[in-house]
């Protein structure tokens, strides 16, 4: 793909110098851990032998790619600060849980992997349906995400849209199928760091251009007044959710907290292979423990690194760098029609480029040499991303799939082999999926639409399955069915406002119409967990439960506590879950 | 603090952040005083600063590591849960 016009930074050659040390280092992580890679455990498992706090950075690490940091800046342009509640609410508490709750599970079973653990506690058919559907999904986003990346920096920097995939495409598979898990985890701590180098003087720099956090929050309110929304709308994340039409995002409390902090939440952070395969990884029950905890002191920090820069983006006068295209805001430039004129939505307001506010904010405030730095934090960003993606597609692929379908019985070494060949087999098919998304843009927002409907049932499953022994195989399997379905038809009886019937809801009729497409979503995820909890439920009550024998280590009331009484203090589970709880609360009262 | 094998990543991590600690750094010193390249930062240097704290935090990762080093595969018998496994061994009669 050529670029549409001329692109909007140049890079020096100090730029370029910065990158290539960064990759020159990724690559010495993955060739210096090459001979470490001897059996599978070793490939897919990191031998489990890392400490907490490595397997806690990449823990957020692999979660943060770029869609994460491109996303929640441009969220933060949309909605402002309430945008913290993707945090605050939507990951934190859910983060605490896994870690104290359901880690004693995962990592005590001995599983391999998540569907494996449902292997264990219920059956193969629904540990396949859990398996199939995350190995299609971690493929597809991690195409998505490639095809975003590739897009903006063809549009950033004028670089081709094939060089920039290919590339980063290259370097993951090297890393990943010299070291395998280790490497991606060491990488993925190696990418945290320079993330959050990235990102903080581009924050500091932007608050002093906009006059602190005062002079933000008075630009901001009146960005919100002329939008018809209170002054505080964009710098308060609770005090504006009483009425979903008084706050950018469109929804009410209770959809927030239950649609968002409740079943989405839970849903991605304690049952997402992605990321509980980083605490797998741990060397001890406690550690694995621990890296949730430990991963949340960070997380509950990230909405000033990732978020600020989209809400700063929005107010920073466009000055003599003139990077602002006509019709813009700050230095958001407008989404621009089929003809080049700015698109306008249904009230004639003109649709801004929300995903480039970070992206802007960085090539704007950073002189050559940062902005090398900055570029590279977003290129880390991505590849962490990616070595997620590929490292638990290729653990479910050759455990959940291969071995317990294809070819049981075989020995080690050809599971390590066929582990090597779907790290290879993953980082194609994602390849193949960013052109996809590129060529067929309708095809990736339905599978979207698909994953939300298979993912939003996940943690009925899981809790049920988890607390309480009578829940049986064909009531999971039943129940998570009918969740996804639930889903379904909710989402096809309703609408967002202003939105016509089609990949967005509604081909079913349209009962009722929500202020935003985020209600909508929240809901939708609300009914599918009520109907999966409420079937798996019924289903198992009415088929035969396994002996208890079976599932000792594997459900709550048949497995021993863990005895945390002779650890010291400061690294006691139930210690670190407090704090972070309470450190969280804080932010949320001082941002209400 | 080391993974397997007493494989540290401090020590990766302390060379990255050394080495563009240098590059930033040093290019910022070379570019001190140019008003029109900092026009864009409000006339902060952000090279000069963020380079250097890039590169003390490098050699802080480095001398951690360094210090650390090879101690850092400690006697089962200096560690929490090498304590209690001992325990649970004496306990059982299993020492070797």
């Amino acid at each position: 793909m050529a670029p549409d016009a001329a692109p909007v930074a140049h890079l020096a050659l100090i730029d370029y110098a910065v990158m290539a040390v960064y990759f020159v280092v990724v690559l010495g992580v993955g060739w210096g851990l090459r001979r470490l890679t001897r059996t599978s455990t070793d490939f897919f498992l990191s031998g489990r032998s890392l400490p907490p706090w490595i397997t806690g950075l990449a823990f957020i690490s692999a979660n943060l790619g770029a869609q994460e940091v491109i996303g929640m800046g441009a969220s933060g342009a949309k909605y402002g600060i309430a945008t913290s509640h993707f945090y605050w609410i939507g990951a934190i508490p859910a983060m605490v849980f896994v870690g104290l709750f359901m880690m004693p599970f995962y990592y005590g079973s001995r599983a391999r992997s998540v569907p494996e653990y449902l292997r264990l506690r219920f059956d193969e058919k629904t540990r396949t349906l859990n398996a199939v559907s995350f190995a299609v999904m971690t493929v597809f986003s991690s195409g998505v995400s490639m095809y975003a990346m590739g897009k903006l920096l063809n549009l950033l920097l004028g670089w081709s849209f094939d060089v920039s995939v290919l590339v980063s495409a290259v370097i993951v598979l090297a890393y990943v199928l010299l070291g395998g898990l280790t490497s991606a985890i060491y990488n993925e701590v190696l990418q945290f760091f320079l993330i959050v180098f990235g990102f903080i003087p581009l924050v500091l720099l932007g608050l002093y251009a906009v006059g602190g956090w005062d002079g933000l929050s008075s630009r901001l309110a009146e960005a919100a007044v002329t939008r018809g929304l209170p002054a505080g709308a964009y710098t308060h994340s609770w005090s504006n959710l009483g009425d979903p039409s008084q706050n950018p995002i469109g929804v009410e409390w209770f959809g927030l907290v239950m649609g968002l902090g409740f079943v989405l939440s839970f849903g991605y952070w304690c049952t997402d292979f992605l990321v509980v395969q980083r605490a797998m990884a741990a060397d001890s029950m406690t550690a694995a423990r621990r890296t949730p905890l430990i991963a949340a002191v960070p997380k509950m920090l990230f909405p000033f690194l990732v978020i600020l820069p989209g809400m700063i983006a929005l107010v920073l006068g466009s000055g003599a760098g003139g990077h602002a295209t006509p019709g813009g805001q700050g230095i958001v430039p407008a989404k621009l029609a089929a003809g080049g004129a700015p698109l306008l939505d249904g009230a004639g307001r003109v649709v801004l480029d929300y995903d480039l506010a970070t992206p802007m904010l960085l090539v704007h405030l950073f002189p050559a040499g940062m902005l090398g730095l900055g570029l590279t934090a977003l290129l880390a960003s991505f590849m962490s991303g990616m070595a997620g993606n590929v490292t638990a597609f290729n653990t479910v692929w050759t455990y959940d799939i291969y071995q317990s379908h294809i070819r049981r019985g075989a020995s080690d070494a050809h599971y390590l082999w066929m582990g090597r060949v779907a790290t290879v087999g993953g980082i194609a098919l994602a390849v193949a999926a960013a052109y996809v998304a590129g060529a067929f843009n309708n095809i990736m927002d339905l599978l979207q639409l698909v994953f939300a409907f298979v993912n939003a049932p996940l943690f009925a499953t899981f809790a049920l399955g988890m607390f309480w022994r009578r829940t049986t195989g064909h009531g999971a399997f039943v129940g998570l069915l009918t969740g996804m379905l639930g889903a379904a038809i909710h989402h096809g009886l309703t609408l967002p406002a202003g939105v016509q019937p089609g990949v967005k809801g509604g081909y079913l009729g349209v009962l009722h119409t929500y202020p935003s497409e985020l209600g909508q979503t929240f809901w939708t995820a609300i009914v599918a967990w009520v109907t999966c909890f409420v079937v798996t439920i019924a289903v198992s009550l009415a088929t035969r439960p396994r002996p208890a024998d079976e599932l000792r280590g594997l459900v709550y009331s048949l497995t021993p506590r863990p005895d945390d009484r002779r650890l010291p203090l400061h690294s006691r589970p139930w210690v670190l879950g407090v704090v972070v709880l309470v450190l969280t609360l804080a932010l949320n009262l001082v941002f209400f | 603090m080391s993974g397997p094998s007493g494989w540290d990543i401090r020590v990766p991590i302390g060379g990255l952040f050394t080495a563009l600690g240098a590059i930033i750094g040093g290019y910022g010193l070379a570019t001190l005083g140019d008003a029109d390249r900092y026009a864009a930062s409000f006339g902060v240097n952000v090279n000069l600063w963020w380079g250097a704290a890039m590169l003390v935090f490098g050699l802080l990762m480095l001398a951690a590591a360094r210090m650390q080093g090879r101690s850092s595969a400690a006697p089962a018998v200096d560690t929490f849960e090498g304590r209690a496994t001992e325990g649970r061994e004496h306990h059982r009669g299993l020492e070797r």
